[in-house]
């Protein structure tokens, strides 16, 4: 599976935890996700989850004049949208705590037979 | 008002296929602009700090457009007025010119075809375009393609009449009443739909393709000065006409 098969959905979470951190505008989220180590997706997949987000009323945006060149979008986080944040904190930690019991429990078999052989 | 923002002429290049594709897909004009702009300012900071179009956007231009498309919603009013637009303006344009050279006659083949050529035509001008600009940057793949999709309908045409002396169909002819009587019901129509779709670009489009030929009919010129001076008054006015359009879209 690729990576970006995998960030589907996550990637979404990330979005509005960045959002709720600050009003930011597209390319600034893309500049964050890139911060934080995602460096294998496509930055301008993040607009179509944005669209989404926005019809699911989970975001809002304003224009906002820029210094440099044409007025900028900046998102921020509607109350349905914390909501959002909040279970998908819930959702990952229970997610990443069963794939990492899976992982951890297959590393202890592995270690097991390699010292076997 | 809009700042011209640097861009690469790859990113231009995607900005405008990007464009067509949306519009092609029947997705509303506002939302197009949206997203077209926060694309734009995007791709211009990207560039800046020296990101490549693909980090953008993917390998594929095409699976990218398809991802936006998919989610914005299709504006199912704004295409039928564009296919009423073009359906009327066909038949109106067929009319009043059949009016101004005489009285009105029409078999059911030529009926029937002419619908017929409308809804050929409007699939072809919207598959056609949103494939073209989901191909190659070829220039000229793409200008042979659109001379293709803007041959086909006259072709068409020409199809029918051959057609229509071959095989003669039941056929209504109208005299000078009915004439007038069907001329004054598609003129009204015509006035009905521009007021509805809030645009004048049927009614000046007619005026500009039946008008000169009418009144260059009546004077003494020669028949080939008449032709030549009547497709230049059309073709300049109507190239006049898009050019005044697109400075008032501008300006805006």
């Amino acid at each position: 599976m690729s990576t970006t098969q995998m960030l589907k959905g996550i990637i979404d979470g990330c979005l509005l935890a960045i959002i709720k951190e600050k009003e930011v505008y597209g390319y600034e989220m893309a500049e964050k996700l890139e911060s934080y180590g995602f460096h294998s997706f496509s930055e301008g997949t993040i607009y179509p989850l944005l669209m989404r987000m926005q019809k699911e009323e989970l975001i809002t945006s304003t224009l906002k004049k820029s210094t440099a060149g044409p007025k900028r979008k900046y998102y921020s986080l509607t109350a349905k949208g914390e909501l959002e944040l909040k279970n998908f904190i819930e959702r990952w930690q229970n997610l990443q705590s069963s794939v990492n019991e899976v992982i951890r429990q297959y590393t202890i078999t592995k270690g097991g037979h390699q010292d076997e052989t | 008002m809009k700042r011209e923002l640097p861009l690469s002429k790859k990113s231009q290049n995607f900005i405008e296929d990007l464009r067509i594709y949306l519009f092609s897909s029947g997705k509303q004009w506002d939302e197009i602009e949206d997203v077209i702009n926060e694309l734009e300012i995007h791709l211009s900071e990207a560039e800046k700090n020296g990101k490549s179009i693909e980090k953008i956007i993917g390998k594929s231009p095409k699976d990218y457009m398809e991802m936006v498309s998919n989610e914005m919603p299709i504006d199912y009013r704004t295409l039928f007025k564009s296919i009423c637009l073009i359906i009327f303006g066909a038949f109106s344009f067929k009319v009043f010119s059949d009016l101004l050279a005489g009285t009105l006659s029409y078999s059911l083949l030529e009926v029937t075809g002419y619908l017929a050529i409308a809804v050929i035509f409007i699939a072809v001008v919207f598959k056609g375009f949103k494939y073209i600009s989901t191909i190659s940057q070829s220039n000229i793949i793409r200008g042979v393609l659109i001379f293709v999709i803007s041959l086909l309908p006259l072709l068409l045409f020409l199809g029918v009449s051959y057609l229509d002396k071959m095989i003669s169909t039941p056929t209504i002819h109208f005299d000078n009443i009915g004439s007038f009587i069907i001329g004054g019901i598609t003129l009204l129509f015509v006035i009905g739909i521009s007021i509805w779709a809030k645009t004048g670009v049927l009614i000046i489009m007619i005026a500009l393709l039946t008008l000169p030929d009418y009144f260059l009919n009546l004077t003494a010129l020669q028949y080939e000065t008449q032709l030549i001076l009547s497709m230049l008054i059309s073709f300049g006015g109507i190239a006049i006409y898009l050019l005044i359009l697109s400075k008032l879209e501008k300006s805006k």
